[in-house]
C-alpha cells in the first residue's frame, strides 16, 4: 500500500539494464572477435582524438584546465542527489491520521481521527477470533485519500475466506461507528511461526 | 494541519491495491542500481574535481583511461576483458529482467465486496492441508500442499494398512478452494505415496 514508485523503478532499472547489457556485450565482442577489435582501434583512436580537441579549446582562459571538468563535477552531483532522493521515495507513503476534516454546518470545527482508532479497535476485535494469532493496522496515504492496512497472520490451518470474511464484518462495523469507509486492504500473511514451527499435534 | 479524507472504497481503488500487493516493487534492485550509481558518481566527482584544479589523479587519469580504452584488446588480457564484459553483461540482463518481467508474487486475491484481500500461498496451502488432513485421516506431519498459480498439490503419505481415498481428498480440498474464491480456480491433484507410513 505504500506509495514506492513503481514504474518509475521499472524505467530506471531498465534504462540501467540496457546500459550494462550494451557495455557487457562490447566488451565481451572486443575480445572475442577480431573484425569487432580491429573496427574499434579504428575508430577509438579517431574518437579520442576529438575528444582531446574538445578539451583543448574549452580551456578556462589563463588556465591549462578545460571548464568541462567542473560541469562534469558539477553533473555528477546532480545525478548523485537525484539517486539519492530515488532511494528515499521506495515505501513511503504511512501516515499517523486516518480522517481531518473542517466542518462548517452546525457548531464548525475540525475533526481529525488517528491512524490509532481503527488499529485499536480492529486490533482488539480481530484477536477475539481464535483462528487469528497477530494483527498489525496501519494506515497509509493513497492517491485520493487515507486508507487503512490490515495485517492478518491466522492460525495455521485456519480458513482464509472464513477469516477474511471476519475482517469484514469488523471493518463494516468500523464504517459505521466513524462514519466514513476508506479503502481497505485485508492481508493474510504466513507469519514467521508458518515457515519453523509445525502444526501442534492436539486440536 | 492539511485536509485528509479518507480515500472511499471504490472498485477501481481496490483493484489497484490488490494489483500491488500481489507484483512486486522491485525496491531490492532499485536500491542496488541507486546504490551503485551514486558510487560511480562519486568516484567520477573525486577524479574531475582534481582533474578542474589541476592536480595529480587519484586512481586513474582520464587521459590515460581514454588512450587504453581507445587501444582495447590490444593492453589488456582477452581472457581477463571477456570474463568483465560477460560479468557487466549478466549484471545488466538481471536489471533488465527484474525492469521487464511481472515479477509475480506469491499471493493470491480474494474477491470480497468491501475490502481487497490477498492472501499467502502458505497461508492457503495450510488451509488446504487441514482440510486434506481431516478428509484422509493421517496426521499433518503426513500431508504436503503447494500453491501454484494453476494448480495445487496435495502429497499424502498414508498411515501402512489404512488406504486414503483420493477422489475424497480431492473433492474436499476442491470444495474448500471453491469457498476461497479464487479467480481463476487452480486444479487440484492429489498424489497418494505407495509407501506408508509406520506407527502413526
Amino acid at each position: 500500500m505504500n506509495r514506492t514508485p513503481r514504474s518509475l523503478n521499472r524505467v530506471l532499472l531498465g534504462l540501467a539494464g540496457l546500459l550494462l547489457l550494451a557495455l557487457g556485450a562490447g566488451l565481451v565482442l572486443l575480445s572475442v572477435d577480431p573484425a569487432a577489435a580491429s573496427w574499434w582501434q579504428e575508430t577509438g583512436p579517431a574518437v579520442m582524438a576529438e575528444g582531446g580537441r574538445i578539451l583543448g579549446s574549452t580551456a578556462i582562459p589563463g588556465q591549462t584546465q578545460s571548464w568541462l571538468w567542473p560541469a562534469l563535477a558539477l553533473a555528477m552531483i546532480v545525478i548523485a542527489v537525484l539517486l539519492v532522493l530515488w532511494i528515499a521515495a521506495q515505501g513511503r507513503g504511512r501516515v499517523d491520521t486516518l480522517i481531518a476534516e473542517y466542518d462548517d454546518e452546525g457548531a464548525s470545527g475540525r475533526i481529525a481521527i488517528s491512524g490509532a482508532v481503527p488499529e485499536q479497535a480492529l486490533r482488539e476485535a480481530l484477536l477475539k477470533d481464535p483462528d487469528v494469532t497477530s494483527v498489525g493496522v496501519s494506515t497509509w496515504a493513497l492517491r485520493n485519500g487515507n486508507g487503512l492496512r490490515v495485517r492478518i497472520v491466522p492460525r495455521q490451518g485456519a480458513a482464509p475466506h472464513l477469516v477474511a470474511a471476519d475482517a469484514t464484518n469488523l471493518v463494516d462495523a468500523l464504517d459505521a461507528a466513524l462514519g466514513r469507509s476508506s479503502t481497505v486492504l485485508i492481508s493474510l500473511e504466513a507469519g514467521r511461526r508458518y515457515r519453523i514451527g509445525r502444526e501442534e499435534r492436539v486440536r | 494541519m492539511s485536509e485528509t479524507t479518507a480515500a472511499p472504497p471504490t472498485e477501481s481503488a481496490t483493484g489497484r491495491i490488490v494489483r500491488r500487493e500481489t507484483h512486486a516493487a522491485r525496491t531490492v534492485p532499485a536500491v542496488i542500481a541507486a546504490v551503485l550509481g551514486i558510487l560511480l558518481c562519486l568516484y567520477v566527482l573525486l577524479e574531475s574535481v582534481l582533474q578542474s584544479l589541476g592536480q595529480e589523479e587519484w586512481l586513474i587519469d582520464p587521459p590515460t583511461f581514454a588512450h587504453w580504452l581507445a587501444g582495447l584488446p590490444r593492453d589488456a588480457d582477452p581472457l581477463f576483458l571477456g570474463l568483465a564484459g560477460a560479468l557487466i553483461f549478466l549484471a545488466g540482463l538481471w536489471f533488465f529482467l527484474m525492469a521487464v518481467l511481472p515479477g509475480r508474487r506469491a499471493r493470491y486475491a480474494i474477491p470480497n465486496p468491501r475490502a481487497a484481500v490477498v492472501v499467502d500461498a502458505e497461508v492457503l496451502a495450510s488451509s488446504l492441508a487441514r482440510r486434506a488432513r481431516l478428509t484422509a485421516g493421517v496426521t499433518s506431519s503426513q500431508v504436503l500442499v503447494t500453491v501454484g498459480r494453476s494448480r495445487v498439490e496435495v502429497r499424502i503419505r498414508p498411515t501402512s494398512g489404512i488406504p486414503v481415498d483420493s477422489d475424497a481428498v480431492r473433492a474436499g480440498v476442491e470444495d474448500e478452494l471453491a469457498l476461497t474464491g479464487l479467480q481463476p480456480q487452480p486444479e487440484v491433484t492429489v498424489l497418494v505415496s505407495t509407501v506408508g507410513a509406520i506407527g502413526q
